[in-house]
């Protein structure tokens, strides 16, 4: 988890009521009283760093996309050219 | 296998599109895995290489294929998310290289039909050379799919280092190794 920094959050604040598995909960508060911060400083960080790998997932999931169609239809003479081969037309012979 | 912890990698041209091209569950796997800690790291010769391919197929098609082209190449700069300098440091490094093995260590590809020229195969010899100095630059271990070209650049750097701790060592992984 990223260390607890104002700068990361918003400082724009909204209270709100949640129901948390009551685990996730007391796991949540030991964490607050062993870094001595507050239980919401807790919560926001652990939804920072959920919120921030999602977007990341997310982006990974578009840039394997983009390879696929990047290198889909394409034969195998094709992606040797997209490969860094350049085929000869004046060398190209029939088997 | 390729053990994921001892990425991040750059990854050579073709081991690129090998693997991201691949059916094999095993391969899907691994890259998905990948993916979750770290880039897909290229050199910018890779991107030189690539572009320059799209190119040259665009050139060589019709109106119909040239869309198609099109719309490929710009998926892949959609891709391109974490490409590497090829810099000073790896001009120097790449210039080692290509002076100690001037020749190509294996001959022009040929396929059933086509067959690429000396000179082009020496191009693209010069642009490996650039994509392994890269990977030692950058201190990451290089993905490929071309075991005789990379192992003969990492046998003369590891016989230039010993003179020149400072050019670093070249670190290989074989893309196949995966299946």
């Amino acid at each position: 988890m990223v260390p607890t920094n104002p700068q990361n959050h918003s400082a724009r604040k909204r209270r709100t009521t949640l129901t948390l598995p009551a685990d996730f909960l007391a796991k949540a508060e030991r964490m607050a009283r062993a870094r001595k911060v507050t239980l919401s400083t807790v919560i926001a960080d652990v939804l920072a760093d959920g919120l921030r790998m999602n977007a990341s997932a997310a982006a990974s999931t578009e840039v394997l996309k983009s390879y696929r169609a990047a290198f889909a239809g394409f034969s195998e003479d094709e992606m040797a050219v997209l490969d860094g081969v350049v085929w000869d037309t004046a060398l190209s012979h029939k088997a | 296998m390729i053990d994921i912890g001892l990425g991040p990698f750059v990854f050579d041209t073709s081991a690129e599109s090998w693997l991201l091209r691949s059916e094999s569950s095993v391969v899907r796997d691994w890259v998905d895995r990948y993916r979750t800690h770290h880039p897909i790291y290229v050199s910018s010769a890779t991107v030189l290489e690539r572009i320059r391919g799209y190119n040259i197929l665009w050139l060589r098609s019709d109106t119909e294929k040239r869309a198609r082209i099109d719309a490929a190449r710009l998926a892949y700069l959609d891709t391109l998310t974490s490409v590497l300098p090829v810099d000073s440091a790896v001009a120097v490094i790449a210039a080692e290289i290509t002076t100690r093995i001037f020749d190509p260590p294996t001959p022009p590809k040929k396929s059933h039909q086509l067959s690429e020229s000396k000179q082009d195969r020496l191009v693209r010899w010069r642009f490996d050379a650039m994509i392994a100095a890269t990977a030692v630059v950058a201190g990451m271990p290089l993905v490929h799919n071309n075991a005789r070209d990379f192992e003969a650049i990492r046998d003369v750097l590891a016989e230039t280092v010993a003179g020149r701790p400072q050019l670093g060592s070249l670190r290989l992984a074989d893309c196949r190794s995966l299946l």
